[in-house]
Parts: C-alpha cells; sequence; structure tokens
C-alpha cells in the first residue's frame, strides 16, 4: 500500500468518526448555520444596515456576519476538532498503536489535517451558499480568489495552531474546554459576533493579536462589493503566517505520540 | 528469520536514582510461546516496551529479529505486531473498518476477513467497536496485532478481565498463531495461563531474572519435582515404599507424597508393588510442580 493511500484510509476514517459523533454534528457542523440565521435575522431587522471595516470598505451587515461565521465555522472545524479529537486519540492510546506500526507518523497527521479541511471548506461552501440564497451576499468575482486563499491560509494555520494545543492539554475533558472557549472568547474581539468597529479600542488592539481576526477581516473584505483590487491585505496575511510558523514549531516540538496523563 | 527471535545481554533500564531492570539476559527461539512473567513493578513493563521500540535502554544489548529495536526501522515494524495494554480503540468504528485501515500499514498484509474470523469476530464485523465486551475488545487487539503477519507477536496480558470461556478461546487462539510458525513473546499475571501456553518462561523480580527455562527446569531449581500421593492401606508399609522409590518420600496422617524426578519408572515400580502385595492405593495423584507455587515462591518478598 502506497503511503497515499494511507492518508487517503485516515482521513475517511476521520470523516466517519466525526459525522458518527453527535456532538461534532451539533456544535461545529449545526451550530455555525443557526447562529447565521440568528444573526442576519436579528441585527439586520430594517435590512438597510451597513458596517464598516478598518480600511474604511463598507458592507452590508449580511455580508459582515456571513463572513464572520465563515471564519468561525473554520476555527471550529480545524482548530478546536483537531485539538480534541488528538488530545483523545493520545490519551486513549490510540497514536502509541499507531507507532508500534509501520504506519509512517506524517500519514496519520496528513490524515487528519484533510478531514479538518474538508469540513471547514464544506462549511464555508454552505455558509456562503445560505448567505447568497437568503440574503442575497454577493461574492463579488474580482475577490472570489482573495476570499479562497484567506480560507485556505486561515484554515492552515488554525490546524496547526490547534495540533499545537493538543500538545498542551493532558486530557480529553482540558482540550474540549479550552478549545471552544478560547474561540468564542476571541470570537467576541475579532468581529464574529460583534463588528469591530464598536469594540473598544483597547478591546479591538487585543483581537488583533489573534489570527481569528485576521481571518475574520480578510474574508470580511473579499465579501465587500465595494473592496478595490483583490482584496488581499498584506497585515492579514502577514499575522495568518507568522501564527502558522508559531503552531508549526511548537507542534513539531511538544508533539507526543503516548499518553501524558497516565504514562509512567 | 535469523536464529534467535529475541536476544537480551545484560539490558539496564534506570530512571534517575531507580533501577527498573537492573540487567538481564534472555533470549527467544523462532516458534517459541516465551512466557515473560512477575510481579507488577518488577520491571515487565519496561522490557517489553524496550523490546517493542517504544523505550531506549540505558544499556546492554537488544536484538529483536536482528534489529536493534533502539532503532526501529518500518521493514521491522512489519515483521513485529504488537497487542498493547492499555489501548483503546475509537468506539465509533467498526471492527471491519478498524481492521482495514491497519491492513493498509503493511506491504503483504493478512485478509482482512480472515484475520476477523481467526480471532473469532466473524459474526461482530460490522458491529462498533463500543458495543463489544471487553473480552470481544481485546480479540479486535489481537486482530489489529496479527493483520500484518508478523514473524513476532507481544502479548502483553492478552487476557486480562477475561471470563474462563473467553480465556479459553485465546489460549486456542495464542495455540493457532504457533501453529502458524509465529514467535509469541506473552506477559500475564495467569500462571494457568503461561503454563498452559508457554514452550519456556522467565521469571522477573525487582529488574531481575530470577528462575529461566521450561517449568519443569524452573520447578527443579528450587527443589519441587512431580509428586505422587497416595494413602497407605495396612497391606504396605512406608519403608517398603521408601525402597522402592528414588526420591523423598513423606507420610503425614496415612497419606504418602512421595518426591519423583521420573514419575513414570517410580509410579510402574509402586504400581507393580501395589499389584504384588494385593494393596489399594486408595486417591492415587500425580501433581506435576505448579508454576504458581514456583512464582509465588520466587517472587513473594522475604523478609
Amino acid at each position: 500500500m502506497s503511503d497515499r493511500a494511507i492518508v487517503l484510509a485516515q482521513a475517511r476514517m476521520a470523516i466517519l468518526v466525526a459525522l458518527r459523533t453527535p456532538r461534532t454534528v451539533i456544535f461545529t457542523i449545526a451550530f455555525p448555520v443557526i447562529l447565521l440565521v440568528l444573526f442576519n435575522s436579528i441585527f439586520n431587522a430594517g435590512g438597510n444596515e451597513t458596517t464598516t471595516l478598518p480600511s474604511d470598505v463598507k458592507l452590508s451587515a449580511e455580508a459582515y456576519f456571513t463572513a464572520g461565521i465563515i471564519a468561525y465555522a473554520a476555527a471550529l472545524s480545524t482548530f478546536t476538532t483537531l485539538a480534541v479529537s488528538l488530545t483523545t486519540q493520545r490519551e486513549n492510546g490510540q497514536l502509541k498503536r499507531y507507532r508500534g506500526t509501520p504506519m509512517p507518523p506524517w500519514t496519520f497527521i496528513a490524515g487528519q489535517i484533510i478531514r479538518a479541511e474538508a469540513q471547514a471548506l464544506a462549511m464555508a461552501a454552505v455558509l456562503l451558499a445560505i448567505g447568497g440564497v437568503a440574503y442575497g451576499i454577493p461574492v463579488p468575482a474580482s475577490t472570489f480568489p482573495a476570499f479562497v486563499l484567506y480560507l485556505l491560509l486561515g484554515t492552515a494555520t488554525l490546524c496547526s495552531l490547534g495540533i499545537a494545543l493538543s500538545s498542551f492539554t493532558p486530557t480529553p475533558d482540558a482540550a474540549s474546554t479550552v478549545a471552544p472557549f478560547s474561540v468564542v472568547i476571541l470570537s467576541f474581539i475579532s468581529g464574529v459576533w460583534i463588528p469591530v468597529d464598536q469594540l473598544p479600542q483597547w478591546l479591538e488592539a487585543v483581537g488583533r493579536l489573534f489570527p481569528l481576526y485576521h481571518l475574520a477581516l480578510g474574508l470580511q473584505t473579499t465579501l465587500a462589493p465595494a473592496a478595490s483590487g483583490s482584496g488581499l491585505e498584506a497585515g492579514n496575511l502577514a499575522a495568518l503566517v507568522i501564527w502558522a510558523l508559531v503552531g508549526i514549531r511548537l507542534a513539531s516540538r511538544r508533539f507526543r505520540w503516548e499518553p501524558q496523563a497516565s504514562g509512567a | 528469520m535469523s536464529e534467535v527471535a529475541i536476544s537480551v545481554r545484560g539490558l539496564r533500564k534506570s530512571y534517575g536514582e531507580n533501577e527498573a531492570v537492573a540487567g538481564i539476559d534472555f533470549s527467544v527461539s523462532p516458534g517459541e510461546v516465551f512466557g515473560f512473567l512477575g510481579p507488577n513493578g518488577a520491571g515487565k513493563t519496561t522490557t517489553i516496551e524496550i523490546l517493542e521500540g517504544y523505550r531506549k535502554r540505558s544499556a546492554g544489548e537488544v536484538s529483536v529479529l536482528g534489529v536493534d529495536p533502539g532503532e526501529p526501522t518500518r521493514p521491522w515494524r512489519e515483521r513485529v505486531g504488537l497487542v498493547l495494554q492499555e489501548c483503546e480503540l475509537d468506539p465509533l468504528w467498526t471492527i471491519r473498518e478498524a481492521v482495514s485501515l491497519f491492513a493498509r500499514f503493511y506491504s503483504r498484509p493478512r485478509d482482512v476477513e480472515e484475520t476477523i474470523e481467526l480471532v473469532g469476530l466473524g459474526e461482530k464485523r460490522d458491529a462498533r467497536i463500543g458495543t463489544l465486551s471487553g473480552g470481544q475488545k481485546r480479540r479486535a487487539d489481537v486482530a489489529l496485532g496479527i493483520v500484518g503477519d508478523p514473524d513476532l507477536i507481544f502479548l502483553d496480558e492478552p487476557t486480562t478481565g477475561f471470563d474462563p470461556g473467553a480465556r479459553r478461546e485465546a489460549w486456542n487462539m495464542i495455540e493457532g498463531l504457533k501453529a502458524l510458525g509465529k514467535t509469541v513473546f506473552l506477559t500475564t499475571h495467569y500462571m494457568d495461563e503461561a503454563q498452559h501456553l508457554a514452550d519456556r518462561v522467565a521469571i522477573l523480580r525487582s529488574g531481575r531474572i530470577v528462575a529461566q527455562g521450561d517449568i519443569a527446569q524452573i520447578a527443579g531449581t528450587i527443589g519441587r519435582s512431580t509428586v505422587i500421593s497416595f494413602e497407605l492401606d495396612g497391606k504396605l508399609t512406608v519403608e517398603e515404599v521408601r525402597s522402592t522409590l528414588e526420591g523423598d518420600v513423606a507420610v503425614a496422617g496415612g497419606q504418602v507424597e512421595a518426591q519423583s524426578a521420573d514419575p513414570q519408572r517410580d509410579l510402574h515400580r509402586l504400581l507393580s508393588l501395589a499389584e504384588e502385595r494385593d494393596a489399594e492405593l486408595h486417591g492415587l495423584e500425580v501433581r506435576r510442580p505448579n508454576l504458581e507455587d514456583v512464582f509465588l515462591e520466587l517472587t513473594q518478598e522475604r523478609p
């Protein structure tokens, strides 16, 4: 069997497990869809709300929230699920068992990342489709490549951080508390639930330190009909790349295959 | 296959001040079932994890299928199957999915369906692992350990928590592996299991091997041999029994216990004597040395 076949088999198993876990289906798949509908219904009763991005680009509230919730769903699909599932598989001995086989370690990690990316991209497609059909949010052709690039780079960054977080969480309980909690908290200061122009300046400055802010802002910019050019901004790209490097560095130095909580 | 499956010389492993394995030597021949026994904390897990390639040793020479397990390679992993302690499987996988996944890791795996049949889970192949009993889960572990068709299989406490029926089935399965020519390195807390399955055993105590060999040899080293016992009736005297048999003969309350190095010869002599005298040997019993007695004697803490 080729290594590629192992990667695909690992990805398939990870997808099967995700679909068979009610918690994953509810919190990382159904929840963002419900939030999208709720936000667009609550905050745009009049239909004419607009939001202004830090770059002074204006866009409708629906487009703003749709892009923000796509970023939120991407974080759940990658960062949260990877941190929880890798911690669980390490602590119950599954990773140790893999290490006792000829399976190349990278094929397992690649399979997990493919699952996370597939879930994040499928969620983005669904949310974008709902936004387009139900709220008439256009996806400008000129900025669509930038939308895809932000999504790919942002999810890659969040994958590396999720894998890195799993090396700090000793138990599945710890992972499933820390990961979703940090995503929810960051969402408040990253323009997911509340437009960043409504935040106190210092809170926005804190949000700006973290990758979710830049993923959300990047996606929001590319969904603004008034955006000029490609929609790419060096600041957002640089922040995502730096966080990706931090995640890769931590993950490659700290990742363990043997249980940590009970290991002798 | 090489001349020896496992060779260990002067193996040591220290954790700080504490020496978990304090210099042990043993070897395992191809096709053999080798029982590695010892109480908790004797250094069994440390040793087996060094042999499996999970831990680095502090000193000594170790060769497993001709390879140093301190530097595990992919071709070596192809030939070594592991059944670990306390390793769960994803409860949401079915048995067939799990075995198929693991089969992909090997270049020449066993047939997936045949492997599932071999461990006796044929009827459960599409059941999720979370719905299985403890014994069935352990058999799934064994299926994953052998699906790569390894030459050498480590079975670390394969039947812990089994009911007697499940244990018998597991024994049959392990005997099946031996019949396929596999080498089996077995750890267990059940001495009847080791006695039933192992060709040879090593007994570990406080990081040292206190006895090794086949079970009769080990029993011999601590002065235990086969015991022939029966009740005296009036037609035979202890003196006559003593002069007929070569081993020690003890009598307590009419019950004779004769140690025998050659039970077949001694029984023959005893029965001939009884026939001559027209005596009845009530409660005649031949007891082979019991591994559990030997184990307890060798591993109990002495004051």
